[in-house]
């Protein structure tokens, strides 16, 4: 029985209206946009690959261990196209600073690429689904008792031997076989634009979430609809249950999830951000008077003299130093440069801190939307994606044990931080000869043309000796790999949010159950 | 006999189910959103406060010496309004700092307590509240206004007496606004009630002006939505398909048009990305050095020995560092006009949806959003140009100084560049952030004011079309 009326119900939807809008419009946007969030994806990974070759090409460029000061990428997500999540949102990259001060002509830093498209909502899959499968749920859903109370069906089918229950989960039957064709129509589709474009391909793990996701949008739309088909069961009015409807899912759409966040920055309100500078400033103040205290002992004999030339990383270096310089560094470093890196880890520290301070309002945000299927849901998305906050975590703990490796590395070739490759490339009596050669006699010369010349000359050689300069050989060095969350962690992590939404969808039919009983049919 | 048909259909709404729901929530909503703006304005208040205060202690600190003022960074920060409570325009997401010397500026930060993991959402405001909420409480109550008397038959009973179909449509048109406009200016009020009751709160008289035009554009874009309502009803026999097309064609214009902002952004406007721009002052840097080496600025230009050895040359430093910093100053300038005009694509597009017009219009009005981020940052330029020409006035009066504007504290300690005197704190000029009147607010909004009474043109002739040529039977 429950088969013949699921089957019945199921030929009537697709006949309607509202089901062959609903998936021409989810179909047609997800052809429209899929390709455009592909594109977006490719530029993302362009963008990424050449800003790894040319933090190499950098790093082949480095004269000195001191200019090290590499940057690391967080590598775009493929399926960020489903649910782009905090992925644009958040820094994608993080420069492991540890031992060089910044220059002065790169003071000027921004955070992400343009920190203003912020003020455009994200456009993703998930946004598409969110809505539009769910407005169609409810769409599905809201006249299915109601309106064939109105039509008279109702009592027909009910004077007969089905039983109530019977009649209602045949409805709800024919209700998921409807919504399955417009959600598997758009994943299929979504599946065939990702997969013929160029420069994506996915790996088990991802075939994996996209299962899940699928699963996922399935519970939600089933979540929806026997929402709409509580109402349904309420109201004797199939208009009124639409409106009803309809106003319900704008609060669970738009105002909850508003609603929630401005309550969550209300109720656990995060530090200032002059406060979290005031911290790490903190942090760096003792840094400085901790180096001041440790290096008070250490005096130069007032005769030190360096010259500057550009390096990598856009730092500068020693190009030339002479001995009093050299003694002076080479006492100094052992005892500055430990102190930067126990320093960078506390700073780190600090930021980890102020995340973690940010992550408590967002859950805070969450738990207050999470009677919303709609919340629920897109959290849920942005879990299987892994767009969340779970992988920028991880990425801030790959940040971090990259940088230990990198100081280890550097300390470890420069004996640490004694030997003189750590800040020059020149060898003990270098800087005395070049002066001595090219730039005593202009200083001796009396006429004023034969200075210019020996000041172009020297110029000159000075220029050659630049580029003469070797860079470090540095095939050894460590290199930076960001791994992401498991899918162990990820089941983990998703776990509250498809279960409560499985809750959700089991409490809405139970009580529409209850309504159904009790249901005046006349 | 419009007015009789005005009232009728007043009485009818008013007695409605959807009425009753609408005029609860948006009541619920306003007052909620009055209450939560009060208390953040006061946090962002304070913080505006100390922040403002720490950074013209700090300015006063550098009295003490010229250069150190001309030298030292400034601090600028974005001061909370009151009309945020109509439009707040993502400022959250926009740059609020600004820092910068009299040579040159950092890029503008974001510097207020923001989540980004809550980037998603949006302040409860006036806009959102009415371009959201009561847009669609619009097309609720318009839907089936035509196909809905169809249905029950009263449609053709009326239009069987005298009166001509224009009065009918204008007399249904009339009630929805009436109907509408009482949940909207019973919720404003009661909005601007609670947050004119802040004693850290008043509202000056342009202020009202502008609110009073802000609520001119509610309506006008609600007349959308009703207009739209009603052409798709006399297009439509049924009123559920009436519904089902409204649903879609509101999520699309309200909820998806805006979100493809970003995307069109990029597609159309490329932006240098950070790590370019790393690249490009990398290189900048080189190329000043090695025009260092080759004497483009003069002999020992890269010397900061002291003076009287002899082996330095303070014109020549001076020259070498203007450049890298005019040079420093071009790209970044470059990138920031970049990053703007790449945001500005976005939201022309957008415009397509009445919502964004109704946005763009309301944060245009009250001076927020992205337009006051490109006036803040042209104030800010202004005044950096006059406090430039008054550390140069200040300095010429200085005979011990060398008179060598330029960003390197080092020399200018050592060398004396710039003069070493105090100044009064009083005479140094204080950037003050100054607010658009009315009328150039207005002018800029012309555009959006345009295009909100086109769409309303559109939509009435297309729904008069049809209902003229509506079947009653």
């Amino acid at each position: 029985m429950i088969w013949k009326i699921a089957k019945k119900e199921f030929l009537l939807n697709l006949m309607t209206f509202k089901f062959a809008v609903g998936t021409i419009v989810c179909v047609v946007l997800t052809a429209v946009f899929m390709p455009i969030l592909v594109g977006d994806y490719q530029q993302r990974l362009k963008d990424y690959n050449e800003n790894v070759a040319a933090n190499e090409a950098e790093l082949r460029k480095v004269k000195v261990y001191k200019n090290i000061t590499p940057t690391v990428y967080r590598p775009p997500n493929v399926l960020s196209v489903f649910s782009e999540g905090i992925d644009n949102q958040l820094d994608s990259s993080e420069k492991i600073d540890i031992l060089a001060g910044s220059n002065v002509f790169l003071e000027a830093e921004a955070k992400g690429d343009n920190s203003l498209l912020s003020v455009f909502p994200v456009l993703d899959v998930t946004l598409i689904f969110k809505i539009l499968m769910s407005i169609l749920a409810i769409l599905m859903a809201y006249d299915v008792i109601s309106g064939e109370r109105e039509q008279g069906t109702l009592k027909l089918i009910l004077s007969n031997t089905a039983a109530r229950y019977k009649v209602l989960l045949g409805k709800l039957v024919a209700g998921l076989m409807t919504l399955i064709v417009p959600v598997t129509a758009s994943f299929i589709l979504c599946l065939l634009i990702l997969l013929s474009s160029n420069m994506v391909s996915l790996t088990g793990a991802q075939w994996f979430r996209i299962a899940l996701m699928y699963f996922a949008s399935l519970v939600f739309v089933t979540a929806m609809f026997n929402l709409g088909l509580l109402l349904s069961c309420l109201s004797k009015n199939s208009a009124i249950c639409l409106v009803f409807g309809l106003f319900l899912w704008l609060l669970l759409a738009t105002i909850l999830p508003n609603a929630s966040a401005y309550i969550a920055s209300q109720l656990k309100p995060i530090e200032s951000p002059e406060e979290f500078s005031g911290k790490v400033k903190a942090v760096t103040d003792r840094r400085g008077s901790e180096i001041k205290e440790l290096t008070k002992d250490i005096k130069g004999d007032g005769s030190e003299a360096a010259t500057d030339a550009p390096g990598a990383f856009g730092h500068t270096y020693y190009h030339l130093c002479n001995k009093s310089s050299m003694d002076y560094d080479r006492k100094t470093y052992p005892i500055t440069e430990p102190v930067k890196i126990k320093y960078f880890d506390k700073v780190l520290g600090v930021k980890e801190m102020h995340l973690n301070d940010l992550i408590r309002q967002k859950q805070f945000a969450d738990n207050i939307a999470g009677g919303s299927p709609i919340v629920l849901y897109e959290n849920l998305m942005s879990v299987l994606t892994g767009t969340d906050f779970g992988n920028f975590k991880c990425f801030k703990n790959n940040v971090r044990t990259y940088g230990n490796e990198v100081s280890d590395y550097i300390r470890s070739k420069t004996e640490n931080f004694a030997l003189t490759s750590y800040f020059t490339p020149c060898k003990e009596g270098d800087y005395e000869k070049v002066i001595g050669v090219l730039y005593k006699p202009i200083l001796e010369a009396k006429d004023k043309e034969k200075k210019a010349k020996l000041m172009e000359a020297a110029t000159k050689r000075y220029e050659q000796m630049l580029k003469e300069t070797p860079s470090l050989d540095l095939q050894d060095f460590p290199e930076f790999t960001y791994q992401p969350q498991g899918i162990r962690e990820t089941l983990q992590q998703a776990i509250s949010n498809i279960g409560l939404l499985i809750f959700a969808s089991i409490l809405f039919f139970a009580l529409s159950f209850v309504a159904f009983l009790k249901y005046d049919v006349r | 006999m419009i007015s009789q048909i005005v009232r009728k259909e007043i009485l009818e709404n008013f007695l409605s189910l959807r009425f009753v729901l609408s005029l609860l929530l948006v009541i619920l909503i306003f007052a909620v959103s009055g209450f939560v703006f009060i208390s953040k304005h006061e946090q962002q208040l304070q913080d505006y406060s100390k922040d403002t205060n720490r950074s013209l202690s700090n300015l006063r600190d550098q009295t003490s010496r010229l250069y150190r003022l001309a030298i030292n960074k400034q601090e600028v920060y974005r001061k909370p309004k009151v009309l945020a409570l109509c439009a707040e325009g993502f400022e959250k997401s926009i740059p609020n700092h600004f820092r910068f010397n009299a040579f040159s500026g950092d890029y503008p930060q974001i510097r207020v307590r923001t989540n980004a993991l809550l980037f998603r959402f949006c302040d409860v405001d006036w806009v959102f509240i009415i371009s959201l909420f009561l847009s669609f409480g619009a097309l609720i109550f318009a839907y089936n206004s035509i196909c809905g008397e169809k249905e029950t038959g009263t449609l053709r009973l009326m239009l069987a007496g005298s009166i001509p179909r224009h009065k009918v449509l204008l007399g249904k048109y009339l009630a929805l606004m009436f109907t509408l406009g009482v949940p909207i200016l019973l919720g404003i009020l009661i909005n601007l009630i609670i947050v004119t009751s802040s004693e850290n709160i008043s509202i000056d008289a342009g202020q009202w002006y502008k609110i009073f035009v802000i609520i001119i554009f509610s309506f006008l874009y609600l007349s959308i939505f009703v207009l739209l309502g009603m052409f798709i009803s006399s297009r439509t026999s049924r009123s559920a398909n009436s519904m089902v097309i409204l649903l879609f064609l509101w999520v699309g214009l309200v909820i998806l048009v805006p979100s493809f902002g970003r995307i069109v952004s990029k597609t159309f406007q490329k932006v240098t990305t950070q790590a370019e721009m790393q690249r490009r002052l990398s290189e900048l840097m080189e190329q000043m050095f090695q025009d260092m080496l080759s004497g483009k600025y003069g002999e020992n230009a890269g010397s900061a020995a002291p003076l009287e050895s002899g082996i330095c040359n303070p014109p020549a430093r001076a020259r070498f560092y203007n450049a890298g910093i005019e040079e420093r100053n071009k790209i970044m300038d470059e990138h920031l006009n970049q990053m703007t005009a790449q945001v500005v694509i976005g939201r022309r597009f957008t415009r397509i949806s009445p919502t964004e017009i109704y946005r763009q219009a309301s944060e245009t009005i009250t001076g927020t959003g992205i337009g006051r981020f490109s006036e803040l940052r042209r104030q800010i330029s202004r005044y950096q140009g006059d406090f430039k020409e008054y550390i140069r006035s200040r300095d010429a009066e200085d005979p011990n100084s060398l008179h060598l504007l330029y960003d390197e504290m080092y020399t200018a300690s050592l060398w004396r560049t710039i003069s070493h005197k105090p100044v009064d704190f009083d005479t140094v000029p204080k950037f003050q952030e100054l607010d658009l009147a009315l009328g150039q607010s207005l002018k800029l909004a012309i555009w959006d004011i345009g295009l909100l009474a086109l769409f309303n043109l559109v939509f009435f002739a297309a729904s008069f079309v049809s209902f003229l040529r509506y079947d009653v039977r």
